[in-house]
């Protein structure tokens, strides 16, 4: 449960998350990114309770009626920011590496191999296309995520963006497979339908603030697909 | 020339340094992410020393550090004499007096760090100690340098505190300044210019580094060679 209000927008949302793969979808503006650092702890919304089922006992990680409010750090979640806040100073190991600190060299050269960013593991990220960003972006938060073995969540805003249609095909494998081991959910944030059904998730769709819909793929994003398709064949 | 002033200065100015890096860190870094009638207190009170003749500074000083007021008296019995007239007096008052040296260089650093760096860091589950060592600190590294080089200087050109605070007791109290002083009362003019050629090349040299060093990390830095 999430209320907060912010310049010309009011959030009030109450989902739950079951499936491996959920997507909030929803137009610019509608919320997304806020609901995610809401989870994530980077900011206070005025009335929230969020609580983590991952581990054995449940976890609260706000609840303002009980005035709970765990720091972003002390949170089973990471969160992977776009592509434009990759660490300047840092290498590309350096930056996949950075939200592993007590996790072996072995996580972080598995996701560099993965992620096809082996080359690149020594270039500062200045030097990097705007998809190999991008792919540095994705396998920082997904090794992140990877440390919490299995008791965390991992949000990732709008994480394909950039990404020409059959890398992002292949960085969603990427993703899915990196995260099998440790069974870790993942709450993403996309505006794009292709991307929703591509990932077979569960959808939320968020709209002005609200949750409108909730359930797979097929079921809530139908009427969308058929427009969609209605457009390509017209 | 007199050495024992030039050691003196020398070590006043490096315990100096370091002790308002210890303090002028965290302080910037609270200036920088805190907001409102607080911030803008302080603020104001951390660049007295740029407005205030050092002699104002020296004077309240003084009277604190006497045995009139009750935290002068406390630091006698703590130290056992008084602060004024002794290394250590002359220690916090040069402190005060550079504070703002210390601090500005390091809030004009850390507030232009993309605040996207940081929430990044934060979404990656980083401490904010972590994030201080290993974002911050790095990314703000030639303000943090700027800082160092321009509050070492400024206490090495220090007077007007060190006069009203310290006096001019050979190996405790007389810098560099306060002998350049004596030699021109004493009209040996040969030593005096012999004096102010060396502060005015401690300056120098100090400033050369600041504008030179900067440019050459950032070009290191644009060739990936700064990882």
């Amino acid at each position: 449960m999430l209320q907060h209000r912010q310049g010309a927008l009011a959030l009030d949302v109450v989902f739950q998350i079951t499936q491996p793969w959920t997507v909030l979808f929803g137009a610019s503006g509608s919320g997304k990114t806020t609901v995610l650092k809401a989870i994530a702890g980077l900011l206070t919304p005025q009335r929230s309770r969020i609580v983590s089922h991952l581990a054995d006992e449940p976890r609260i990680l706000s609840d303002s009626a009980r005035k709970v409010f765990l720091p972003p750090h002390l949170r089973p979640v990471r969160l992977g920011t776009q592509a434009a806040t990759l660490f300047p100073h840092k290498t590309v190991r350096g930056n996949v590496a950075y939200g592993a600190a007590q996790a072996g060299p072995t996580l972080v050269e598995d996701a560099l191999a993965r992620f096809g960013l082996l080359e690149r593991a020594d270039d500062l990220p200045a030097r990097l296309s705007g998809g190999q960003r991008q792919r540095v972006s994705l396998a920082r938060a997904v090794v992140a995520a990877a440390t919490l073995d299995g008791q965390g969540l991992l949000l990732l805003d709008e994480p394909f963006t950039g990404l020409g249609l059959a890398e992002r095909d292949r960085m969603v494998l990427a993703v899915t497979d990196f995260l099998e081991p440790t069974k870790t959910p993942v709450l993403s944030v996309t505006h794009d339908i292709g991307e929703a059904f591509l990932l077979a998730a569960e959808v939320i769709r968020i709209a002005d603030g609200r949750v409108i819909e909730q359930g797979p793929v097929a079921t809530v994003l139908s009427a969308e697909r058929e427009r969609l398709l209605t457009q390509l064949n017209g | 020339m007199d050495i024992e002033a030039l050691l003196l200065t020398l070590r006043l100015a490096l315990s100096t340094t370091a002790l308002l890096l210890l303090i002028a860190l965290p302080l910037a870094w609270w200036i920088v992410s805190g907001r409102g009638f607080g911030r803008a207190l302080v603020q104001a009170i951390v660049a007295l020393p740029l407005v205030l003749p050092p002699t104002v500074l020296g004077f309240y000083l003084l009277v604190m550090m006497g045995p009139l007021t009750p935290i002068g008296r406390l630091l006698i019995r703590l130290v056992g004499h008084p602060l004024a007239f002794s290394f250590a007096g002359l220690l916090v008052g040069s402190v005060l007096y550079s504070l703002p040296f210390a601090v500005q260089p390091l809030v004009s650093g850390f507030s232009s760090i993309d605040p996207g760096y940081l929430e990044a860091a934060n979404g990656l589950g980083a401490s904010p100690g972590r994030i201080f060592r290993t974002i911050i600190l790095p990314l703000s590294r030639r303000s943090v340098l700027t800082s160092i080089i321009l509050t070492f200087t400024h206490t090495v050109g220090e007077f007007g505190v060190v006069l009203m605070l310290g006096g001019n007791i050979p190996g405790a109290t007389r810098t560099m300044s306060i002998s350049l002083y004596d030699q021109v009362q004493e009209f040996d003019y040969a030593a005096a210019n012999r004096t102010a050629l060396t502060l005015i090349a401690v300056a120098l040299a100090a400033l050369f580094v600041i504008y030179l060093l900067p440019g050459r990390m950032s070009r290191r830095a644009e060739r990936g060679e700064l990882a």
